[in-house]
């Protein structure tokens, strides 16, 4: 069970003062559930109703009926507030009808108007689940989820396409891009939508994102291969090397980073195929061919000063 | 121009001292609208003003004085122009009806001025007789070739498609898939979509007479088969250009300056895309320094927004 202190006034309500110290801030002591002023020790407010989660802890799983008083938590920054009244179930003869069904049903028809929004929510936490994306991402994806949805502009869009599409956006304003292959194989949207929904988006939003880079995503896709750090080290910096030089024009960076492993892992103990990059990174192999032969004439270049080569610069394969 | 005093408030610190400017480059002056060449947004509202641009602005600042006094000069020349290559006009066997708004679209066949000096290669050659030499921006001496037009005519009557499609040559009809005849002629080589309501696009054409030419064609086309086709409202939609500046472009230098109106997404297209606000028009960069601008509805439309984009790429141009 979680309390917590309130130390300062959220809302605009006329908020209980100390008569004598106006302006102190009111510390609330949660035993006895009252509003003490600091200065003074007055109390001020009590019996301040507690907003944390239920804490009697119930063992007795038999019982039919849940004795738990409250209902769920609230989310009052997503859905317009929670505060709806839910019907218990009934006991005794008069609350069945002629068939035995009970009258009254409960929760009809809870938050109607942000039915919609609570699904595609839903939706987010799926999507984020299956690539295990941390909570900070979930949230802000719901956030721009938000606020797409109550501008409407793109309201003929399916909700799923603007949740992948606030997914991906999400993921690159916390610094940590997802390719849009990656956001496509947890969304049943194809890229193409995707791709498109991003651009209304951020036109929608007036927001921008920062040009992904191949360092973004070396960590992932190397870990994914199970190559070890020095081998993601090189890789990194090779990728680095080959944009600083201008060896790749025009390529995009997730290609040049296949094409770094490629070269990093040839270079090592722990070699990869192209096949298996090009999976990892939803590349074409033949993509990583093309940007390994861009950077192949320039590798004792671009490899790291202090890299321990399992193969020779000259005897990486040539394709 | 009323632009003069309204700098927006973020780029006051960055004007240079003389006060506001629209840094333009007046070219095509015939067309006033267009004329006064405003350069787009993008420079004014770059937040990162490298010294190269600012330099820039101060000489364009300078040199409009200076072009100023060079337009009166041209606004007599073009008068004197304009009366020749009318005279011209009524001799050259035009297809198609003249549309007067148009006449700096048509292909030139009167020499040049004397005393001015095309720097265009003819014959497709803009209104202009001379550009204003500015000191820094000098005009690039690149010309966007045109490569699709696309326009629309009303043939102002029902039409029974099946028939078209089984008696005309070179048309195909295939109802379940789209709902119109798509018929093709070879001079000029182009492609047309003819509804049932009688309404027609024609798309292919590489200038604005062609395009009519071809229109044209087809209308006569129908009107052999014997329905009755008028040739009413006909309007060019979209006209697309393509050109290449020489050099190779920094691309993430510019989406990172010009990030209000350009999106630059490698995994979905490799260029990027630039959205001008005046002239509406759409550019799509490429690293290799072509360009393609597309969204026009006139020809000036489409030599501006590149006069525009010059200067701009040019600061983002690749140095080793």
């Amino acid at each position: 069970k979680i309390k917590f202190f309130f130390p300062f006034s959220l809302d605009a309500l006329p908020r209980v003062t100390c008569p004598n110290h106006p302006d102190a801030i009111l510390v609330e002591d949660y035993r006895a559930g009252d509003m003490i002023c600091p200065e003074c020790g007055l109390v001020v407010g009590d019996r301040v109703i507690d907003v944390g989660s239920e804490w009697r802890t119930f063992s007795n799983d038999k019982a039919t009926k849940d004795p738990s008083r409250v209902g769920d938590s609230q989310n009052p920054l997503l859905s317009d507030g929670d505060l709806s009244t839910m019907i218990g179930k009934g006991t005794g003869a008069a609350s069945f009808d002629e068939f035995g069904n009970s009258k009254y049903q409960n929760r009809r028809t809870m938050s109607s108007s942000d039915r919609a929004m609570m699904n595609a929510f839903k939706e987010i936490t799926t999507m984020a689940d299956r690539i295990n994306l941390p909570r900070n991402i979930v949230d802000r994806t719901n956030n721009l989820f938000k606020q797409v949805y109550e501008q409407k502009s793109l309201k003929g869009r399916a909700n799923d396409a603007i949740a992948s599409a606030c997914l991906y956006i999400a993921c690159r304003q916390e610094g940590v891009p997802r390719t849009f292959k990656e956001i496509c194989a947890v969304s049943r949207i194809s890229k193409k939508e995707i791709g498109r929904c991003f651009k209304l988006i951020l036109k929608a939003l007036e927001t921008s994102v920062d040009l992904i880079t191949t360092g973004d995503f070396m960590s992932r896709f190397c870990s994914n291969l199970c190559l070890p750090k020095q081998v993601q080290m090189a890789a990194t910096h090779i990728a680095r090397k080959a944009v600083e030089l201008d060896l790749v024009p025009g390529r995009s960076p997730i290609s040049v980073a296949a094409a770094a492993i490629y070269m990093a892992s040839q270079a090592s103990a722990e070699k990869r195929t192209q096949k298996e990059i090009g999976d990892i990174a939803g590349v074409a192999d033949v993509t990583i061919r093309q940007s390994y032969r861009l950077i192949y004439p320039r590798a004792p270049d671009l490899f790291p000063t202090d890299f321990k080569f399992d193969t020779p610069v000259d005897k990486l394969p040539q394709l | 121009m009323d632009q003069n005093n309204s700098l927006p408030p973020y780029a006051q610190g960055l004007a240079s001292p003389q006060g506001a400017m629209t840094p333009g480059i007046p070219i095509f002056s015939p067309m006033m609208p267009y004329g006064t060449g405003l350069t787009p947004q993008p420079i004014q509202n770059t937040n990162s003003l490298s010294l190269l641009e600012e330099q820039q602005r101060q000489q364009q600042q300078q040199a409009q004085q200076q072009a100023q006094q060079q337009a009166q000069q041209q606004q007599q020349q073009q008068a004197v122009a304009a009366v020749q290559q009318s005279t011209s006009q009524q001799a050259a066997p035009g297809a198609s009806g003249q549309t007067p708004q148009l006449f700096h679209s048509q292909t030139l066949t009167t020499a040049p001025l004397p005393g001015t000096t095309p720097l265009y290669p003819s014959p497709v050659t803009p209104m202009t007789p001379i550009t204003p030499a500015t000191p820094a921006s000098e005009s690039s001496g690149i010309v966007p070739q045109l490569q699709n037009i696309v326009s629309t005519v009303n043939l102002g009557c029902k039409l029974d498609l099946k028939t078209i499609a089984l008696r005309a040559r070179n048309a195909e009809y295939n109802p379940k898939r789209f709902a119109a005849v798509i018929m093709r002629i070879r001079e000029p080589r182009t492609t047309a979509l003819i509804f049932s309501s009688g309404k027609m696009v024609c798309t292919g054409a590489k200038s604005e007479e062609q395009s009519r030419l071809a229109a044209r064609k087809y209308a006569r086309v129908v009107q052999k088969l014997g329905f009755p086709a008028k040739f009413l409202d006909f309007k060019i939609q979209n006209m697309v250009g393509s050109c290449d500046v020489k050099f190779p472009i920094r691309l993430e230098g510019l989406v990172l300056t010009h990030q209000q109106f350009s999106s630059y997404e490698p995994e979905l297209f490799p260029g990027l895309i630039y959205r001008m606000i005046k002239p509406r028009i759409v550019l799509l960069i490429f690293v290799s320094g072509k360009v393609v601008l597309t969204g026009a509805k006139v020809r000036a439309e489409i030599y501006e927004a590149f006069e525009n984009i010059y200067p701009i790429l040019k600061g983002f141009r690749k140095t080793t």
